[in-house]
């Protein structure tokens, strides 16, 4: 009876706890390493567009300089 | 009936995989830990569910885990590849081939399994569902064990578990260390689970599995139970806050406790300060010693149950009872084959010493891990990050516990830790992947003492 009892209450919780990961989209895909990824994205993209830049800028004041 | 409410479960856990291939992942740990196999005796018995739930998970994540990418392999699965590699060579040469092959039957299963694990940790949500599954698996045997205690069930080697083979976790002193171990687990789920959100339900929920937790030790009288309760509160000092009033909790629930435990109980743990006066504490000892001449001999070990080999005689009191008088004898016992009781000696016997260098860096590696972890994340805030900290600190406390536990027991290989020990390397490579992908904090120049050298005078023409 008390084994039953327990082993009824554990296989409720962890149905419900499984139901609920399955039902999750955070399981396959984490939200913060998502969001981090991204602004990792954009740091880079702006990065490189000043990189760019100061290139430019500096190409350009050469030609001035000749 | 209950092999058809067994299948019924693993069914539906199998149906919920098709959406979520890690969900099958966890129906691996909940048969592996709890062995509903090995609860029915019809139908279920037949069929292989534990290597269905294996093949299910490490397919799923093969072919179907579109997560396995952001896996990284680390230095600790490296040591575990190590400790299975070595332990198939001395299986190999052991000095009880037969014996050494049953135990490798078992140990290469759970050591690949902690290599696998891991592999699928790759973010928060599983993480958190590993650990949760570990708790309510475990918390099943449990809750069984607890209510069978208060209800006056327990005693030395009477309390009846789901299994009776006193085998896997339900050995009464490995359930004990285990149940103990993840208590601080239980608690994390209060204040940061996501499955169950925090909730007067889950905290009243967390206190009764505590309860129950502490109440095996008392209801298998498992001497190692109390030194794990012993040191749980002793670790648990350097966390809260309120030190003073923990240590008078502490002390007024456990001496409420006292006149409600059972004379045996009393005199099983008083056999904790006299090791000599019981034959299962005095083996251990002979047993310890004859271990260290082994590995002087046999430095690269001797396989799985080398200690078959083992025979010694030692001195014991034994009681004698005539009529009203009781005398105390002093008699030799003879005792052969007997089990190493400690995991230290257990690897140190089996696996000599490189096999015990792998395994307690392992482990103390591990402890490392989750302390840098926490010193790391302790301060971080909002809910995204304020979770690593204590979740490192629960599973660092686990650690300490079962090293305690296993000082005195066999459980080197215990698939319950090594899943635990995959759950710290899944978290350690998280923390990692998020770290890696946080924007570098600019490296503040340390200030520049003042120079001693007298700054040249300005030459005036």
């Amino acid at each position: 009876m008390i084994d039953t009892l327990a082993l009824a209450l554990g296989h409720v919780l962890l149905g419900i706890a499984l139901l609920r990961l399955a039902l999750r989209g955070d399981v396959d895909d984490d939200p913060r390493i998502i969001a981090l990824q991204a602004e990792a994205k954009a740091r880079r993209k702006s990065t490189n567009r000043a990189v760019r830049r100061n290139a430019d800028v500096a190409a350009a004041s050469e030609h001035g300089d000749d | 009936m209950i092999d058809l409410a067994f299948l019924a479960f693993i069914g539906f856990v199998l149906v919920l995989g098709l959406k979520r291939p890690f969900i099958w992942v966890l129906l691996y740990v909940y048969i592996d830990i709890l062995a509903p196999q090995r609860i029915g005796y019809g139908l279920i018995t037949s069929i292989p569910v534990s290597l269905i739930a294996f093949a299910a998970a490490f397919g799923g994540w093969l072919l179907l885990d579109k997560a396995k990418t952001s896996a990284r392999f680390s230095f600790r699965q490296g040591l575990m590849v190590l400790l299975l590699a070595y332990c198939f060579w001395t299986t190999q040469n052991a000095a009880f081939p037969e014996a050494a092959q049953f135990k490798w039957e078992w140990v290469w299963k759970a050591l690949l399994f902690g290599i696998f694990l891991p592999l699928t940790l790759t973010t928060r949500a599983r993480l958190e569902g590993l650990a949760l599954v570990l708790v309510l698996s475990i918390g099943t045997i449990v809750i069984s064990t607890g209510i069978k205690t208060v209800l006056g069930g327990g005693g030395y080697e009477n309390l009846k578990f789901f299994v009776k083979d006193n085998s896997g976790i339900y050995e009464s002193s490995t359930l004990a260390t285990m149940a103990i171990a993840l208590v601080p687990m239980i608690w994390w789920f209060t204040r940061f689970g996501t499955v169950f959100r925090p909730h007067w339900l889950v905290t009243g929920f967390a206190l009764a599995l505590t309860l129950a937790c502490f109440l095996v030790p008392i209801g298998t009288e498992a001497r190692t139970g109390l030194l794990c309760i012993a040191v749980l509160g002793l670790m648990a000092l350097r966390y809260v806050k309120r030190r003073v009033l923990f240590l008078a909790g502490g002390a007024v629930l456990g001496l409420a406790a006292l006149p409600f435990l059972p004379q045996s109980y009393y005199d099983r743990m008083a056999t904790l300060g006299q090791p000599s006066g019981d034959e299962s504490a005095s083996t251990r000892v002979a047993v310890w010693e004859w271990t260290i001449d082994y590995a002087r001999d046999n430095p690269f070990g001797g396989g799985f149950d080398a200690y078959l080999g083992n025979k010694f005689t030692y001195v014991m009191p034994v009681k004698e009872v005539d009529g009203n008088t009781v005398s105390v004898k002093y008699k030799p016992v003879t005792d052969e084959a007997r089990a190493f009781h400690s995991a230290i000696f257990e690897v140190l016997g089996e696996q000599g010493y490189p096999g015990l260098a792998i395994w307690g860096l392992l482990h103390l590696l591990g402890l490392w891990q989750m302390e840098r972890l926490r010193a790391r994340w302790q301060n971080r805030s909002g809910e995204a990050e304020a979770w690593v900290a204590p979740f490192a600190v629960a599973l660092q406390l686990a650690s300490v516990i079962y090293i305690v536990g296993a000082l005195f027991q066999g459980i080197a290989y215990q698939p319950v830790m090594l899943m635990l020990i995959g759950l710290q390397i899944g978290l350690h490579s998280y923390c990692a992947r998020v770290e890696s992908l946080r924007p570098k904090e600019p490296r503040t120049a340390p200030a520049r003492r003042p120079s001693r050298i007298r700054p040249r005078r300005a030459v005036t023409a």
